[in-house]
């Protein structure tokens, strides 16, 4: 699904273009804690190792974020999404959609890619139970035809996990 | 399935629109409640909002007035005590960063009428003061560089005389332009945030007034994403940063105890060179005349022009 979603997205717009190229060179300068950019020629789409916290449930596992950028990266969030197999999270489906605030609603220019890694890390570290979101089936029957996350209508009643 | 004839070409703020549409989706009807019928409601609007300009041309007062002539009568007197000072408004989208960009077009309009190269050199050091405010709190600099760049060159545009010069009609089309108004409401966000943190013991009180947030989320979920509604926070923080007075003036039902129908405005006022912070709140700086005036009714801000 996820390649039908990004051969229909435009390509990165000039100043998308110079943006992502700084963001690139300061990630090599210094990574987030615990991540592992996987270099490719592809500007547009990141795949990024995240390795769980030590002391976390999820210490000693290593995932695979994607990140693909739309056309007027910055002003719009890029698309994030766990490659499979997605963690066990009460946040995080099992298609890799992720459930948290400021990739959709609560996005801004000022966010970077390292500072989402940085999310996506602490909503993992703080989960203190390994299960999937309890609308999760229904949910991923709903995004069979390929609907990015950005499409859903997100819910996000719980910020303590 | 409307989304899927549409993929491919819908907007972000279309999309934004769509995802509430989906609630009528869900094939479990039982689920369906309030919270969906109000985010309907809210697509609707969102659609609305999209038929009006970012900003829209200048009108006479009167339009105003049409717009309440079925409605409350304190409105439309309101209204007569308005036009006896004002001449026009000119509308902007009702998208959240309708303070933002009403402060922009009024500002870039009045460097472009006044010619005024005294202002522009102030406010460029006040910027640049902004930007390093900003790095000292840690931001990367490619985070907002690109949005400062911007309205620094819109500002030198504005300026005659040079091979960038535009002129009013280019201006209102730059404001119309998403790829340059977003970025520049952008660059004021960051202005604003950058402020509000900086002066965080300031603000702190004010913003738990409004939310339970610290200043470190307020910032983070009501003043840096785009279409967060702007409050006295984001005026008073984006006024002192920029050291540019700003009169509010007030339409809304409230009538007063004599009987004698007035309109109250308020002005903010910059903090002034290097007072300290608090100085605002004893005395005061010298009154300014402000050169940017909004007008706001609950919920949205337009610019008001003086007669």
């Amino acid at each position: 699904m996820t390649s039908s979603s990004a051969a229909s997205r435009k390509a990165l717009s000039k100043i998308a273009c110079n943006r992502l190229q700084k963001e690139l060179v300061e990630w090599q300068v210094s990574p987030p804690a615990g991540f592992k950019h996987k270099p490719t020629d592809n500007l547009q789409r990141w795949v990024i190792e995240v390795n769980g916290a030590p002391g976390t449930l999820y210490a000693n596992e290593t995932y695979q974020l994607q990140v693909d950028f739309p056309e007027h990266y910055p002003m719009e969030a890029p698309q994030v999404i766990f490659l499979h197999p997605a963690p066990l999270h009460p946040h995080i489906y099992s298609n890799g959609h992720i459930c948290l605030d400021i990739l959709y609603d609560s996005w801004s220019p000022a966010m970077t890619v390292s500072s989402i890694c940085i999310s996506i890390l602490s909503m993992l570290s703080s989960s203190t139970v390994k299960q999937r979101p309890e609308d999760n089936d229904r949910y991923v029957k709903n995004c069979r035809n390929g609907r990015s996350p950005k499409e859903t209508r997100w819910w996000f009643h719980d910020d303590k996990v | 399935m409307e989304m899927q004839k549409q993929e491919g070409l819908l907007t972000d703020a279309e999309m934004e629109s769509m995802t509430s549409v989906q609630a009528s989706e869900v094939d479990d009807w039982a689920n369906f409640k309030d919270n969906d019928i109000m985010q309907q409601q809210s697509a609707i609007l969102a659609e609305e909002a999209e038929k009006i300009p970012f900003v829209g041309d200048k009108e006479p007062l009167s339009s105003l007035e049409a717009e309440y002539q079925s409605g409350s009568i304190i409105l439309l007197e309101k209204i007569k005590v308005l036009s006896e000072q004002y001449a026009s408004i000119r509308r902007t989208r009702g998208d959240g960063n309708c303070f933002f960009r009403s402060f922009m077009f009024a500002y870039l309009e009045h460097i472009l009428n006044s010619q005024d190269r005294a202002e522009v050199d102030r406010i460029t050091a006040n910027v640049e003061e902004c930007r390093k405010t900003l790095q000292s709190l840690g931001y990367a600099d490619f985070t907002f560089e690109d949005f400062f760049a911007l309205f620094l060159e819109q500002l030198e545009s504005v300026l005659q005389g040079s091979e960038a010069s535009i002129s009013h009609d280019e201006l209102v089309q730059r404001s119309r332009d998403q790829s340059v108004s977003d970025y520049v409401v952008m660059f004021f966000r960051f202005v604003t945030s950058g402020e509000i943190r900086k002066r965080s013991e300031f603000f702190e009180p004010f913003i738990l007034g409004l939310t339970n947030a610290t200043v470190e989320q307020f910032c983070k979920s009501s003043v840096e994403p785009m279409g967060e509604e702007s409050d006295h926070v984001h005026i008073t923080a984006l006024s002192d940063a920029l050291g540019v007075p700003i009169r509010v003036v007030y339409l809304d039902r409230s009538s007063c105890d004599n009987g004698v129908v007035s309109v109250n405005h308020h002005d903010f006022t910059p903090l002034t060179g290097d007072l300290p912070a608090d100085a605002a709140t004893v005395g005061g700086p010298e009154p300014i005349n402000p050169f940017i005036t909004l007008l706001y009714r609950p919920g949205h801000y337009d610019i008001l022009y003086l007669k």
